[in-house]
């Protein structure tokens, strides 16, 4: 799960002597929240993004717009002026899920991803990850969701992965979690089908059991 | 008593899928099985339908050629599963759909003709979830789109509403009339979060000019009759109350039944009949009576062929 399958590669960027004007334009015009900011030689000098833009403007309600000088203040914002140069980067070989705690830490939305010379690759942004996780989840595939549960010891995963095989069904993705009854798990097989009555029966047999959805929530966790 | 047509040919079941698949030419047997057994004389007073091979240009009013071709060639050269281990197919399976097909239009021809009121189609393989050019979930021709384009094209139809009561969403007919205002798309189904095929989330609304045209209701597992009719009045009566269709098409799956394990959700006999009571209302009052059901799915097979009897004498009236 390394950034660079997962990030997107045509960036649109922006050059530090142009307008923030400009940079909303573009920003608007393809639907983007962050632009890196490059120079002539695609070197990543920071990050604007549509939050810096709006924190540099006045207020719709302040009247300062109609003044001339500070309009004139405001036009000559260039990108430079307002963006991040403290920015986090990533490499193509970091992993999807250093980005996914790292937007989770800092509260940032995209990071410019470069290589080990500081040129531009891509971008990974919240948009990305959804789709990686999707993706990841099998649930860009017609599939069926399974919730069992299962003893909290080696090897049942193996069994129950085992006997959906044996059934010719694709696993889009399994997820685990933590059942509210000591020693137990719960798991949550997505199959790749619309015939599961079968596994189904097969698993109940194996001694497994179907775990309601509706029983299944979060107030029946332990606390941690 | 209306006249209530039947559409049935032992033709259909000539697709095998293979022993402990699910979608089995014993769904159809039994259904018959149960209608002669009935009291009455209900098949008697059906108007019975023989199947037909339909003309591929009506196939083509939904389904890429591409599609068509990679179906009858897969049959032709003996292929055991077209494109998922879901979909089983024998040498006769694009026949026995091209006779499904060919029925309905009949079906829907003796009924624009008035020659009969409406109708049950008693067909395999199913049809919901089958794109324009994807076959999936036992599904390859889909039926009741073809049914809509073909009221639309051949009987210049303008508003057709389409009630999907399979316990899994119809992606399918969704996909295809998902920009088309003229054809009105409501599902029930259990939810996709646990359910197959994974869509028809209450937020898909449609597209372009057919936004708000579609409408998708979904049941959490585990719950049954009271909150079907709950969404079913709040969702399905209100649209049709304002879309009044022109004519109904239901796409009746049976597999939301407590004893079908297909799914998690549990209705029961009775919340079946009410439905389809309610539905043959709606067309009374909206579509003078015209209502064509098609089978989907249903995969317990006594109570399958108890449903549909229950669904026929709806269609019958007394």
């Amino acid at each position: 799960m390394f950034i660079d399958k997962s990030m997107t590669r045509k960036v649109i960027t922006i050059r530090p002597e142009a307008g923030i004007i400009e940079a909303r334009e573009k920003m608007d015009k393809h639907n983007i929240r962050h632009l890196p900011v490059v120079d002539e030689d695609n070197n990543v000098l920071g990050i604007i993004s549509d939050r810096d833009i709006r924190s540099a403007l006045p207020s719709v309600f302040s009247a300062s717009l109609e003044e001339p000088a500070e309009r004139e203040r405001i036009l000559g914002l260039t990108v430079g002026d307002v963006m991040t140069e403290d920015m986090i980067t990533f490499t193509p070989h970091d992993t999807l899920t250093d980005a996914l705690l790292m937007m989770h830490k800092t509260k940032k939305g995209a990071f410019p991803i470069v290589d080990w010379d500081g040129k531009l690759k891509g971008i990974i942004s919240i948009r990305d990850l959804i789709r990686a996780f999707i993706n990841v989840m099998g649930l860009d595939q017609p599939g069926t969701l399974l919730c069992l549960v299962a003893e909290d010891k080696v090897g049942q995963m193996k069994r129950i992965v085992d006997a959906i095989t044996e059934e010719g069904i694709s696993i889009g993705s399994i997820l685990t979690a933590r059942h509210w009854d000591e020693g137990k798990r719960a798991v949550f097989p997505y199959l790749l089908t619309v015939n599961v009555t079968r596994v189904k029966r097969k698993l109940q047999d194996m001694g497994y059991t179907l775990l309601d959805p509706m029983e299944w929530s979060l107030e029946g966790l332990p606390v941690i | 008593m209306r006249k209530t047509g039947f559409l049935y040919d032992e033709r259909f079941l000539l697709h095998q899928t293979g022993p402990e698949h699910p979608e089995s030419p014993e769904r159809l047997l039994a259904i018959y099985r149960e209608l002669e057994d009935a009291d009455a004389g209900l098949l008697s007073r059906l108007i019975r339908i023989k199947a037909r091979r339909a003309e591929q240009r009506w196939i083509e009013i939904v389904h890429s050629i591409k599609l068509i071709f990679r179906f009858e060639e897969a049959c032709s050269w003996g292929m055991k599963e077209l494109d998922h281990p879901d979909n089983k197919i024998c040498r006769e399976s694009f026949e026995t759909a091209m006779l499904a097909v060919g029925g309905i239009l009949d079906t829907v021809d003796l009924m624009m003709k008035g020659e009969i009121d409406n109708a049950f189609c008693a067909v395999r393989p199913p049809g919901h979830h089958a794109e324009v050019n994807r076959v999936m979930g036992f599904c390859y021709f889909n039926n009741v789109a073809i049914a809509a384009r073909y009221l639309r094209d051949k009987w210049k139809v303008q508003r057709i509403g389409i009630v999907d009561f399979d316990v899994h969403h119809g992606n399918g007919t969704q996909n295809i009339f998902e920009d088309d205002p003229s054809v009105f798309y409501y599902s029930i189904h259990e939810h996709p979060s646990f359910a197959y095929p994974g869509t028809g989330r209450e937020f898909e609304k449609g597209s372009g000019e057919g936004y708000g045209f579609t409408l998708n209701s979904p049941v959490l597992p585990g719950q049954g009759d009271t909150e079907y009719k709950g969404l079913l009045q709040r969702d399905l009566f209100a649209a049709f109350g304002w879309f009044k269709p022109e004519v109904i098409l239901v796409s009746a799956g049976f597999d939301a039944h407590i004893d079908d394990d297909m799914s998690d959700i549990k209705l029961s006999t009775e919340c079946f009949s009410w439905i389809m009571e309610n539905i043959v209302g709606m067309a009374d009052e909206y579509s003078s009576g015209r209502v064509i059901s098609i089978l989907e799915g249903g995969y317990a097979v006594d109570r399958l062929a108890e449903l549909v009897r229950n669904h026929i004498e709806i269609l019958l009236g007394d």
